[in-house]
């Protein structure tokens, strides 16, 4: 039994010692606005941090109006002091509920995306 | 402590295997992480290692013996060899502890698994696969008592989100439920037919957190899903037609970018099912992102 319950206890160790020293895919950590939040002014800029580090050249967030139209300033970038960081500029938003879409590819190549609603109070 | 060669031998294993750039990410339709579940099979036919799921149960001594301790370790590893179709191999280690003679242990029957995406949804976070899985008798230890003979079970697989609930209904847009149903064909006339069948419920706060309302949750909660599998089986002939038994497993799974992990109480249903509450222990490892040199992608062809 003593061995037994070693050989698992190793086999756990071990795998959770592995990833260590391997890096993985950028998941979204939190936003600004807020995922699902209201808003009472609209935000000037749409900020999404991420779980590691994203590759600028393939990162992008769009926002889509209620009527499904892009409306963001299409000048997504990655903040230049913290790379886990991607903004797009927004013009002032009129009330309603916007969808933002993101792709990124963190800096070791892994594709993720995902999306979300936040709403400018009327 | 001392880590014995066994564990060595698995992170050999697993050492071997790393390396890397990219690979697709595991289980996903659309914005849904369907997770890898304890009790039951998920419903994508992509690449994973479970390694290792530990289990322990007190099993009530009857007519197949004397009562005892009993602790599972097994993996479970699945291959994608065509775009959307795996095969898989699993096995679990058995320990038996019993009071007045010597600890029986041994392998179980080896069981091995091919699976088929038949269809995804992504708007509605939809997949249905079919797949066929085989317990092949006489691979297991007889000291533990595993069947010579061999099992057949085709079988059909389920995930479904529930993004249709709308603004109002925000909060019950983080469920989600995956399932299986199947037949399993004995090939002896010794043992039962019986349908198996089981399913999970679902509550992922990654979920919510990223795709729907961020309600402040801090790490380590906002990482995991609590859920409840239900894992059944229903035998049909031999004079046992309609008798069910099974476990029900409440638990909660914690997501990381590289692995899982996850712990369910095992409650059985009835008295035939069992007199005392087991409990698993499960590590899922991400090998699509820790090795994407290797897995992540089917061997022939390309996953559209």
């Amino acid at each position: 039994m003593k061995r037994f319950l070693m050989n698992i206890t190793g086999v756990i160790l071990v795998s959770l010692a592995l990833p260590a020293f391997v890096s993985a895919h950028a998941n979204l950590d939190h936003a600004e606005p807020k995922v699902g939040a209201t808003v009472n002014q609209s935000p000037k800029e749409v900020k999404i941090w991420f779980s590691q580090s994203v590759e600028p050249a393939f990162s992008t967030i769009e926002v889509f109006d209620s009527a499904g139209k892009q409306i963001d300033k299409k000048d997504s970038h990655v903040d230049k002091a913290d790379k886990e960081l991607l903004i797009v500029s927004v013009p002032a938003l009129d009330p309603g509920t916007y969808k933002v879409v993101w792709h990124v590819v963190s800096t070791d190549t892994h594709k993720t995306h995902g999306d979300f609603k936040f709403t400018v109070k009327r | 402590m001392k880590i014995t060669r066994f564990a060595l031998r698995c992170a050999a294993l697993e050492a071997i295997l790393f390396s890397g750039s990219r690979a697709l990410a595991h289980g996903y339709v659309g914005d849904r992480f369907f997770p890898p579940t304890i009790s039951t099979d998920d419903p994508f036919a992509v690449d994973e290692l479970a390694l290792p799921t530990v289990s322990v149960v007190k099993n009530a001594g009857g007519d197949d013996g004397p009562g005892n301790w009993e602790w599972d370790s097994g993996f479970e590893f699945d291959k994608e060899i065509f775009p959307h179709f795996s095969i898989g191999i699993s096995d679990t280690y058995i320990y038996q502890h019993f009071r007045h003679q010597p600890a029986a242990q041994g392998w179980d029957n080896l069981t091995l698994t091919a699976k088929y995406e038949l269809w995804h949804n992504e708007e509605h976070e939809a997949i249905i696969a079919i797949g066929l899985e085989g317990d092949i008798g006489g691979t297991g230890s007889r000291g533990v008592g595993r069947a010579s003979f061999s099992t057949l079970s085709p079988k059909l697989y389920f995930g479904k989100g529930f993004p249709e609930f709308g603004d109002p209904l925000w909060p019950l847009q983080p469920f989600a439920v995956t399932g299986e149903i199947g037949q399993s064909f004995p090939t002896s006339a010794a043992d039962l037919n019986a349908l198996e069948w089981g399913f999970a419920v679902e509550y992922s706060l990654p979920y919510l957190q990223q795709h729907v309302k961020d309600i402040g949750l801090p790490k380590p909660v906002a990482n995991m899903i609590p859920l409840v599998e239900f894992s059944m089986e229903t035998t049909e002939n031999r004079g046992l037609g309609g008798l069910t038994t099974g476990t029900v497993n409440p638990g909660i799974l914690w997501e990381t970018d590289y692995f899982q992990l996850g712990v369910e109480a095992n409650i059985p249903i009835n008295r035939a099912s069992g007199s005392h509450v087991g409990a698993t222990i499960q590590m899922w490892i991400f090998i699509d992102d820790l090795f994407p040199k290797i897995f992540g992608h089917p061997i022939f062809g390309e996953r559209s």
